[in-house]
């Protein structure tokens, strides 16, 4: 029997148990919330109101499912998925994966420093100080921090992303008009709002997630015992990565889509928000894509390294030293110095260079998701932890969704000429 | 003959084979060696002996004594006089290359580290095929990705060459077994000659499969070394993957501190269940420890330590020694008890060695020891050793009898965890 002393002490016990088990989700989920995904919800806020909030409700199921196989085949395996995939696919396809990927993520970490750039040019500060200035700091903390700290700063991070619910309560939306939007989801089928869709869908499940999000995963020595407590992480994460998302599709559907006012960057909604909105959510609007871009410029080239690295059996981890692991540092250098570079360049062609990243990360996401369903459906891998038909009807449906979805994104562009 | 043929198994594998005849007798798909080198063996080369070949639908192993791979015009010739059945038991014994070794990570034996392995070199000499070397370097991979000569002649123009890197079979130490039933001990029995300390970081860095069937392979003296210096998740898997009377036989060869640190982390019900498990004298010790609380000086005492009656001679404390053969950490510094255990003196090595033989050792002892009481705060322990240069301090209780001792090593080690979860 339990005394009251030994139950509280219980519970003491698991809750810090959760709260140590408590991150891989969540930091993924946030950030999944970066400089690209702001700005394609505010676009879609701005263009359609609140017409297409009601794609967040499949995109938080596929993004569940998806982060849950990586969890699991992550605990019961012990590897990373880039491991799993060089081992069981060959090294043809564990190159064209990993070339992709890397030159994707340079993209994307160039997307990240534009963010940065944008949001702090409404506070006043030039990007030729404020990139620079965050590309050391994030390159500091990473080398010359742990692994810890850094979780850590991420996780006060995360909660900093709900200033966007401040932003789209002070916008002072209609409540009533979102819940039909989301009851009675429109479709309009034309190739611009199909695009939007499939944007909206790809910026939230990107396939680096998936690596990221099954390292840290192994990184915390996670156990099947303690799964529920994973699941939990997990639920969360993906529930404010969508939570995120809709608060930004509803600032900018209720100030900027009544105006009409056409954007084109994360950085126009905050600019735009401010004779809407006053300047107060402007600027609260901007220090959120600020920590989004910051965040995201931190884990994206890490992950990038650490993946690339550990495909191609070099020595990886912030744990180890420069002289150890040399491939792998030098790899994040090289990443974040390109892509503060290329912001630094007067009239860069950053639309171009985010759009062929998400052209990129279309065509290597099937590749990566159809790996993990074979990965997470092999006996001798998962053993008695494979997918239940349940999951895999789930994920299959989800694969061939996004691979037509990406699929229709890279063809359609063939047909607006 | 002396002619000497290299070349890499990516070369080889998808190739076909062909008869005396001059025909297609199937295509390559794997090289299947011994698994086990045997004591005639020359441990730097391990010989070819199977192959599997793929004909029409069907896959086969076959013996590769009839095998012949011949260079001609930089392209891979490979020729048979006649097809020999392998038995069962040469396959379920054996290590296929393809399978087993290309693309999975292996143990490289003298940089101490997991690699993987992009190639594998073998050479055929008159006695037959052999496998020399892996490689493990990016002109591997490029090779088997098929871009490796545009690129190095590309590079060539800058004069910039791409460094090959390998590791020889006899630093190779394959790990994946995963569908062989061998015994797994002699399978791994390069690695009882890595120090425990690598053999831990080794076993982190693998998947959590390989890392239990290694470690299970272990005798249960390395065993007990190498899950001192793993780190507290991967302690907790590997004792609560393996069954109980394994975890209890390795536990009773590590020392009592040690053990009841990775208990403390446990179930309390797992905990009572492996202390059931290991022998009384063993499980006494820990229960001791584990009474102490997670900040006092008696958490991280060992109880391994070695004292003696005030009236004995350095002869026979000497002698004693050499039939005992303790761990190093054990003659850091000994003590001299009265028979109620109460602590009177300590001496070292040095002053057992520069005695005269027929010496008792309350002559030689330093007495008035500085010592730590069981219950005071593990602050305090790193001042005292820094301050009083020592390796060791004796830890008493309140009436002054001797319980243990605190270890220089395990004093940095807490230093090191704290300062960490203080940077946390």
């Amino acid at each position: 029997m339990l005394n009251t002393k030994d139950k509280r002490r219980h519970f003491f016990k698991r809750l810090a148990l959760f709260l140590a088990i408590l991150g891989p989700g969540i930091i993924t989920g946030s950030v999944d919330n970066d400089a690209g995904g702001i700005t394609t919800y505010s676009v879609a806020g701005a263009i359609y109101g609140y017409g297409l909030i009601w794609t967040l409700i499949p995109s938080f199921i596929v993004l569940l499912i998806i982060q849950e196989m990586n969890a699991r085949m992550g605990i019961v395996t012990g590897k990373g998925l880039s491991d799993l995939i060089r081992e069981n696919a060959g090294v043809k396809i564990t190159f064209f994966i990993f070339v992709g990927l890397l030159l994707s993520n340079i993209g994307n970490t160039t997307t990240e420093f534009a963010g940065v750039a944008g949001s702090m040019e409404i506070f006043g500060v030039t990007k030729y100080v404020s990139v620079p200035v965050v590309a050391f700091l994030v390159w500091i903390l990473v080398v010359k921090g742990t692994y810890q700290v850094a979780e850590r700063i991420f996780l006060i991070f995360s909660a900093s992303l709900l200033t966007y619910v401040v932003s789209a309560l002070m916008s002072k939306p209609e409540w009533g008009e979102i819940g039909s939007a989301i009851i009675r989801p429109r479709v309009e089928m034309n190739t611009q709002s199909l695009a939007m869709v499939i944007a909206l869908v790809g910026t939230t499940i990107a396939p680096w997630m998936q690596f990221y999000m099954q390292a840290s995963v192994i990184e915390k020595g996670l156990k099947m015992k303690n799964y529920k407590f994973t699941l939990v992480d997990i639920v969360i994460g993906c529930f404010v990565t969508i939570v995120v998302a809709f608060f930004i599709m509803v600032a900018c559907g209720a100030t900027l889509f009544p105006n009409g006012v056409q954007i084109n960057e994360a950085r126009d909604a905050a600019l735009a928000l401010k004779p809407l909105a006053g300047r107060l959510a402007s600027q609260v609007f901007a220090f959120g894509l600020f920590i989004a871009s910051v965040f995201s410029a931190t884990i994206l080239p890490l992950a990038t390294s650490f993946y690339v690295c550990e495909a191609f059996g070099f020595e990886a981890g912030i744990d180890k030293k420069w002289e150890d692991a040399k491939e792998f540092y030098t790899l994040y250098t090289g990443i974040l110095l390109v892509s503060a570079i290329i912001i630094l360049i007067p009239k860069a062609p950053l639309i171009a260079i985010s759009i062929w990243s998400q052209v990129l990360n279309g065509i290597l996401l099937p590749v990566v998701l159809i790996s993990m369903m074979l990965l997470v459906n092999n006996k001798r891998i998962m053993g008695a932890y494979v997918n239940r038909p349940v999951q895999n009807f789930i994920g299959w449906s989800a694969v061939c969704i996004l691979i037509a979805l990406s699929a229709a994104l890279l063809i359609m562009p063939a047909f607006n000429r | 003959m002396t002619s000497l043929t290299t070349f890499y198994l990516s070369g080889l594998i998808g190739n076909e084979a062909f008869g005396m005849d001059g025909d297609a007798i199937g295509v390559i798909k794997d090289l299947l060696i011994k698994s086990l080198p045997t004591e005639q063996d020359d441990s730097s080369r391990q010989l070819v002996n199977g192959i599997k070949l793929k004909t029409g639908k069907e896959i086969r192993c076959y013996s590769f004594s009839t095998f012949r791979v011949v260079k001609a015009r930089e392209k891979l010739n490979v020729t048979c006089t006649g097809l020999l059945g392998l038995s069962v038991n040469e396959i379920n014994n054996g290590l296929f290359l393809v399978e087993n070794v290309l693309d999975k990570q292996i143990v490289d034996l003298n940089g101490r580290k997991l690699v993987r392995v992009n190639d594998v070199r073998l050479v055929t000499v008159s006695q037959g095929t052999f496998a020399i070397a892996v490689d493990i370097g990016i002109e591997g991979l490029l090779r088997r990705i098929g871009i490796s000569r545009p690129i190095k002649q590309f590079l060539s123009l800058f004069k910039i060459s791409i460094p090959a890197k390998f590791i020889l079979w006899e630093d190779v130490q394959a790990i994946d077994y995963s569908n062989l039933n061998i015994k797994l001990s002699k399978s791994y029995a390069k690695l009882q000659t890595l120090h425990p300390s690598d053999l831990a970081d080794i076993l982190e860095d693998m998947g959590k499969k390989s890392s239990m069937s290694v470690f299970s392979a272990l005798d249960e003296e390395k065993a007990a070394d190498v899950l001192e210096e793993l780190e507290t998740h991967a302690q907790i898997h590997i004792v609560e993957s393996l069954p109980v009377t394994k975890v209890a036989d390795v536990f009773e060869k590590m020392p009592a501190d040690e053990v009841a640190d990775i208990l403390d982390e446990l179930e309390d019900e797992k905990a009572e269940i492996l202390l059931n498990e290991m022998d009384n004298e063993s499980s006494q010790e820990v229960r001791e420890l584990l009474e102490y609380s997670d900040n006092s000086v008696g958490s991280l005492m060992t109880t391994d330590f070695l004292s003696f009656k005030p009236e004995i001679t350095v002869d026979e404390i000497i002698k004693e020694l050499r039939e005992k053969r303790p761990e190093p950490d054990e003659l850091y510094n000994m003590f001299v008890t009265e028979s109620n255990d109460e602590l009177i003196g300590t001496f070292n090595l040095r002053d057992l060695v520069l005695a005269q033989p027929g010496v008792t050792v309350n002559q030689i002892m330093k007495t008035e020891p500085v010592f730590l009481f069981d219950d005071q705060k593990l602050d305090d322990i790193a001042e005292i050793i820094s301050k009083y240069n020592l390796l060791a301090v004796p830890v008493v209780d309140s009436s002054n009898q001797l319980h243990g001792m605190v270890v220089v090593d395990d004093v940095v080690e807490d230093l090191i965890n704290k300062r960490r979860t203080r940077k946390r």
